[in-house]
């Protein structure tokens, strides 16, 4: 009984949405932006409410954290300072040079070199991988090395050669899973769907 | 993992044993401490090796980043060609932060033949990365003398999915004020009152998502689109079927396009460092793989005695 509230609410939202969707009614399309402001809303209250739990743990482990203090430190000293580019009197929120400044020379080169670590770690995991003797390892892998040839920036009749294959993996083997996975992914979701409108599951009667 | 550790194999069996023994403090494996000296110098060396390899100028012709084959290049700028006079483009800047360096040589070169173009744009982020990288890139255009008054910032829209249904109808913040607002408000408010739609993809707010919430509300509007390589396999049926008019969905494309085009902003990415890269990725493997392959062969049962 619990969640027959929620799980009606969701069959009703859904389908008026999708009645919209379907179905051209000014009322209908009022309703539905009206529906779509809360979701709206809803979804900033989250992201506003999961900053404020990483502040509250980050500033938990500070005062309990023992020796590992520095994370926390970075963290909340990096929320600090975003918060104030963004929000001293007279800043004009995101679009403040601060804040611009912040992201373009500060957080994108940080982020982009994570990003270019993480080869490096891959490397070394994959290293290790091999060592264990994990058969998918070696396929994975063999897979990745054969991306790295097809990858290579080289010119001339070989460099095209190539390019048309990995653009040909992309396109083919590649492309074929991924497309494989979204239709599952799609199906699995419609049948979880349908499960709730049709009140399919047995916990929502509980 | 533990059940594949080789019998017969003394040097792997006492790394699988290391590795399992203690999380943070346990010892190097043997065979790092065996080669103990190069593994510590050995990233150090690669990173300069790298500095110097995007210093120094590409090696043209024996080494080339752009896709010889032109149809992605050719059929993005086509979609781009069709827009009318003084074009009124939405910028749907969603990249992130990981995949934005793969694609902000084509953005920036595509950005700048628009801007070349007498294009007015208007940047929209759904996500708060692609939000952060667009006020960089507004802020770059800005600098790089595109006029005030063909750009418009309409912000960060929250609500993912939700903010993109709602922006179908109204796009436009109230706050938002200037010639190009009140022009996107005098032509209804929402996205229809845009001539195309470029989509900078990489976070999950990419133009799969743009296809499924905004082409079947508003088929007519042409949509074309940036995306890192890792989305190109999910993205190359709707550039089929033609809901995707355009996409630039790897590298090479991206170098290719942007090398055509004479207003690139940027120097392109270094062929000659990307190769150094890929080079050490697979010299690592092989030679992990090589070491794999030497134990199976020292462990065939003939090879035991």
């Amino acid at each position: 009984m619990r969640r027959s509230l929620p799980t009606a609410l969701v069959v009703v939202v859904g389908l008026l949405l999708l009645l919209d969707f379907v179905v051209v009614n000014p009322s209908l399309a009022a309703l539905a932006g009206t529906l779509l402001e809360y979701i709206v809303l809803i979804a900033a209250a989250a992201a506003i409410t999961g900053a404020l739990a990483l502040g509250l743990r980050q500033v938990g482990l500070l005062r309990h954290g023992g020796e590992a203090r520095s994370g926390p430190l970075l963290v909340l000293g990096g929320m600090a300072v975003m918060l104030i580019a963004g929000f001293y009197p007279g800043s004009s929120g995101a679009t403040d040079p601060a804040v611009r400044w912040l992201v373009a020379a500060l957080l994108m080169p940080l982020v982009a070199a994570l990003f270019g670590l993480l080869f490096f770690f891959l490397l070394g995991a994959a290293q290790r991988g091999l060592r264990l003797r994990s058969r998918e390892t070696t396929v994975m892998l063999l897979a990745a090395c054969a991306a790295l040839v097809l990858l290579l920036p080289l010119g001339g009749i070989v460099g095209a050669w190539l390019a048309g294959a990995s653009s040909w993996a992309l396109a083919v083997p590649i492309g074929g899973v991924f497309r494989g996975l979204l239709i599952g992914i799609a199906i699995a979701t419609a049948i979880s769907a349908a499960r709730i409108l049709l009140a399919v599951d047995g916990a929502s009667d509980d | 993992m533990t059940e594949a550790t080789p019998e017969g194999d003394p040097q792997i069996e006492s790394e699988v044993k290391e590795s399992e023994a203690g999380p943070m403090r346990r010892r190097a494996p043997a065979s790092l401490r065996s080669r103990a000296g190069w593994p510590v110098l050995a990233p150090f060396a690669l990173l300069a090796l790298l500095a110097v390899a995007v210093v120094l100028p590409n090696l043209a012709p024996p080494l080339s980043l752009a896709n010889p084959d032109r149809t992605a290049v050719t059929g993005f700028r086509a979609a781009l060609g069709t827009l009318p006079d003084d074009p009124l483009v939405l910028v749907a800047f969603d990249a992130d932060f990981g995949t934005y360096p793969e694609i902000s040589y084509a953005t920036r070169s595509a950005l700048a033949e628009l801007a070349d173009s007498g294009a007015s744009l208007a940047f929209v982020s759904y996500s708060p990365e692609g939000r952060a990288l667009a006020a960089a890139e507004l802020d770059r255009l800005q600098r790089s003398g595109v006029p005030a008054d063909r750009l418009l910032d309409l912000g960060y829209r929250s609500g993912v999915e939700a903010g993109l249904v709602q922006s179908v109808t109204s796009i436009v913040p109230e706050a938002a004020s200037g010639p190009l607002a009140g022009r996107v408000r005098a032509q209804g408010g929402g996205i229809d009152a845009f001539d195309a739609a470029l989509i900078v993809g990489g976070s999950d707010l990419g133009p799969r998502i743009w296809i499924e919430q905004v082409a079947t509300r508003i088929p007519q509007l042409p949509l074309v689109a940036i995306a890192p390589t890792v989305l190109r396999p999910e993205l190359e049926p709707y550039l089929a079927s033609g809901q995707l008019e355009g996409l630039l969905g790897t590298l090479r494309d991206g170098v290719a396009y942007g090398g055509d085009n004479g207003t690139a902003p940027d120097r392109p990415p270094s062929a000659l460092a990307m190769l150094l890269g890929m080079l050490v990725g697979i010299g690592v493997l092989v030679e992990a793989a090589g070491g794999r392959l030497a134990a199976a062969l020292s462990s065939l049962p003939g090879r035991r005695r």
